[in-house]
């Protein structure tokens, strides 16, 4: 079964063109996907269409099998995700947000500690594990959203820019973390800018551009960064020469 | 059901517990409730105040000593905890609807919908433990102070503090509408806005006659705001609807929850 899915989802926001125009992908269980694009393509929208935030005009969409908006509980316990601001209180501390995070995801009493500890060693934030979230720095507040995403080792996950505040260690951090839970079987859905990045991490480069998969990259070589954009240009061009036959 | 509202409960009293507007507002109420009672009766009994402010103040100049504290209690309690409460909702409901931070809710284990239930209980089951508390304490304040003055604390100063204690109960349970108002504007300012211009409009339904039966005027009108005449036209059934609100209002915070879209 597919574990993440859109297909055909469209969706415009009030007095604005198209955010989503007939957007499609799928991510299957053992894969990791990137989502690449300018700003303004669609790429979060589209992964708050997959977290169940934003009900789409048209199309559907897909978390293990599910309505994203509709998820029983034993499909939400393997399923997690950092669209924007991640599961953290400000206020409490970074174990205390393991641990709620941990709970929250579904996962027993006696699971959590563990867990909790887990996700510390996953994204090295055990330094501060007794430090409120609100007096982290940006990066170290970034590994600490991921770790509550994955506290509770999801088989779906979706996360976007989760290296946008990183700094090397962190980076490196983050791609093990996503290639060890791709490796154990989960299918991880990641939007990002970092081309450099991608090509490391993912199985699948997929181009989005104004509200649709416009073509999918080989994420080796070097050249990614030029391929990206002979694709994003291909796109524009098509559309022109669209206009221009209809006119 | 009862394994993920159990969980939502415990984290969030851990959230509210360590919430900012919770510790503010905590001491005020326990602090300042008690000894407003007692200060104002004080006040009021040392002649010290002359003119208008007298004349606002006479009914709390006369009568037995413990049973204005506790009448005051009450009629303080009324607007404190609906102030308190609303600020809460609007802080707990409100605030991550606008920094986007509810989005994080979805597609969890433990549904949106038993979050907002579980959060709407512990704002609840705060307020009301800090109306216990604030009655409590005003009755031990009110006890030392009799006691020194040598004055009664007869049974009718056991009477007001019931009604202290109901009336704080009822404007806890009337501040839970403001988690529904929360997640419809998404700010918390706009809650607050709605509270004051709800408080403005329960001033002049009771101007005109009308606030024995509007459930945000029942309390303070209950505990003698308005004078004895006032608080004897507020009938059980009007009690029995201002306590009805709370009930309402979760049903409907947890229904807008369940169905949250466009976060």
């Amino acid at each position: 079964m597919t574990a993440l899915m859109l297909d055909d989802v469209r969706h415009s926001f009030r007095g604005r063109a198209a955010a989503l125009a007939g957007l499609s992908l799928r991510v299957e269980p053992g894969q990791v996907v990137a989502m690449i694009g300018l700003n303004g393509a669609g790429k979060t929208t589209a992964l708050r269409v997959l977290t169940g935030r934003l009900r789409p005009a048209s199309g559907t969409a897909r978390v293990l099998g599910q309505d994203p908006a509709l998820l029983d509980v034993a499909a939400a316990r393997r399923f997690g995700h950092v669209v924007g601001a991640p599961l953290v209180a400000s206020e409490l501390t970074v174990t205390e947000n393991l641990r709620v995070a941990a709970l929250l995801h579904g996962l027993p009493d006696a699971d959590v500690a563990a867990a909790s500890a887990a996700a510390v060693e996953a994204l090295d934030v055990g330094p501060w594990s007794g430090t409120r979230a609100q007096s982290l720095s940006q990066g170290n507040a970034q590994r600490l959203g991921i770790a509550c995403a994955v506290v509770h080792r999801p088989t779906a996950l979706v996360l976007d820019e989760p290296t946008s505040a990183l700094d090397p260690r962190g980076v490196v951090l983050v791609r093990e973390l996503v290639r060890s839970l791709a490796d154990g079987g989960a299918a991880v859905l990641v939007s990002s800018h970092h081309l450099d990045e991608v090509a490391r991490v993912a199985d699948r480069v997929v181009v989005v551009h104004e509200g649709r998969v416009v073509g999918e990259l080989e994420p080796g070589g070097t050249d990614l960064e030029h391929r990206f954009f002979a694709m994003v240009l291909a796109a524009d061009s098509t559309v022109t020469t669209s206009t221009e036959v209809v006119a | 059901m009862r394994d993920t509202l159990r969980t939502a409960l415990r984290v969030e009293a851990l959230l509210w517990r360590r919430s900012t507007v919770q510790r503010v507002a905590t001491p005020l109420l326990l602090g300042l409730i008690p000894l407003a009672s007692v200060g104002i009766t004080a006040l009021a009994r040392s002649g010290a105040v002359a003119g208008p402010g007298a004349a606002k103040l006479a009914d709390y100049a006369t009568g037995p000593l413990a049973t204005t504290h506790l009448a005051v209690c009450g009629q303080v309690l009324a607007v404190a905890l609906l102030g308190a409460g609303g600020f809460a909702c609007a802080a707990a409901f409100g605030q991550p609807l606008a920094d986007g931070r509810v989005g994080a809710l979805f597609g969890l284990a433990t549904p949106r919908g038993t979050l907002a239930l579980a959060r709407s209980f512990v704002l609840l089951g705060w307020a009301a433990a800090c109306a216990v508390l604030a009655v409590g304490i005003t009755l031990a304040l009110s006890g030392a102070v009799t006691a020194a003055s040598g004055a009664p604390f007869g049974l009718d100063a056991w009477a007001a503090a019931g009604r202290a204690l109901g009336a704080g109960l009822l404007a806890a349970g009337l501040a839970l509408p403001f988690a529904a108002v929360a997640t419809v504007t998404r700010s918390p300012l706009a809650t607050v806005g709605v509270l004051i211009g709800l408080v403005a409009f329960t001033q002049l339904i009771v101007v005109v006659g009308a606030g024995a039966w509007f459930p945000y005027a029942v309390p303070s009108l209950w505990t003698g705001t308005g004078g004895p005449q006032a608080a004897a036209t507020v009938s059980p059934v009007a009690l029995g609807l201002t306590a009805g609100v709370a009930p309402v209002a979760i049903v409907a915070v947890v229904h807008q929850w369940r169905r949250l879209t466009d976060v």
